[in-house]
């Protein structure tokens, strides 16, 4: 069998959009789902977008820290 | 042909998937699994027939298997994973990858024509299967609770925000993966079965049995943008494959990477 041993390859970035939006589904869920306990528990409707809003900055701004800096 | 509606047209919907079993009284054995079962078959065929007699000069066969194989080892694994490590990976990720290629471009073989990851069970499956994978190695890599630790504790953060980070790493790496990687299969294969059923039914309806002269051009030309996208439906589904499972190997490669 023959082992390529060419020089390191560029890395495939062809999967971090998609965990990017992976990662966009996770904080509106956390945090909107936090606002839509809260919402719940106490009666009041403004909770659930606060969270989501929330959650969606978090994400980004996660984002930034993690992909936005190399 | 007599004017007006002969018969209702009766669109296509989630009931086309229910596919009705091959042998009445064998339940279980449906066109999905005929398809599944027959692919097995011929990865096994093929992979069995490129290897058999490897050679210094290979054959078509060899070239072919690999060719299938380096994609697999070099563009999705070792990209993915990193050098030493992916070699331990890659039966797997060429076994997926070419079992979900074969499943979704079956939708467009003739007389077969259904796509099995279609059925969800299919990619809750594979999905559940690259979950444990991935969550398996990681824990072995870094114990149980370094594994935690290192999933759920993004690099590059400040310190203060790091409590409000937490649950969004962690639902998002623990919880929604394996649901996208699973949906986003599913919902690809089921929606473009859906999509030529509807421009294939309706264009043969209104072309047979609309009764009306224009209807039946429109039929023509809904037949011919069929064709089209039955073209775009199987870049679609070879996309699909290579997605899920270039989304699996980068999983296994974040859960046992050393920093992060």
């Amino acid at each position: 069998m023959s082992q390529h041993q060419d020089p390191k390859p560029t890395p495939n970035t062809s999967g971090d959009g998609w965990r990017v939006l992976s990662y966009l589904i996770g904080g509106i869920v956390v945090y909107g789902g936090i606002g839509f306990g809260l919402d719940r528990w106490l009666g009041t409707p403004f909770f659930l977008p606060v969270g989501i809003v929330l959650g969606a900055g978090l994400t980004i701004a996660m984002l930034h820290f993690r992909y936005g800096r190399s | 042909m007599i004017a007006g509606v002969s018969t209702e047209f009766i669109p296509p919907g989630p009931q086309s998937f229910d596919l009705p079993p091959i042998f009445s009284g064998v339940e279980w054995f449906t066109k999905p699994v005929l398809v599944a079962a027959l692919s097995v078959v011929v990865i096994l065929w093929f992979f069995w027939g490129a290897s058999r007699k490897a050679a210094i000069v290979p054959s078509k066969l060899q070239f072919a298997g690999e060719l299938g194989y380096n994609f697999v080892r070099n563009s999705i694994a070792r990209d993915m994973i990193g050098s030493p490590e992916h070699m331990k990976y890659v039966p797997y990720l060429c076994g997926l990858f070419f079992f979900i290629l074969l499943n979704n471009v079956a939708a467009t073989i003739p007389l077969i024509q259904f796509p099995t990851f279609s059925h969800i069970g299919w990619p809750y499956v594979a999905a559940v299967m690259s979950w444990v994978i991935y969550n398996a190695v990681g824990i072995r890599k870094h114990g149980v609770w370094g594994y935690f630790k290192h999933q759920t504790m993004p690099a590059g953060v400040p310190g203060w925000l790091m409590p409000l980070m937490i649950p969004i790493e962690f639902i998002s790496n623990i919880l929604v993966r394996p649901v996208s990687l699973s949906l986003r299969l599913f919902a690809n294969m089921f929606a473009g079965h859906i999509l030529l059923l509807v421009f294939v039914l309706g264009g043969e309806y209104m072309l047979l049995h609309s009764g009306s002269l224009a209807l039946g051009g429109v039929g023509i030309i809904t037949l011919l943008m069929a064709l089209a996208i039955a073209g775009l439906e199987l870049f679609v589904q070879v996309i699909q494959a290579y997605i899920f499972v270039v989304l699996t190997a980068q999983y296994i490669g974040s859960a046992i990477a050393e920093e992060h």
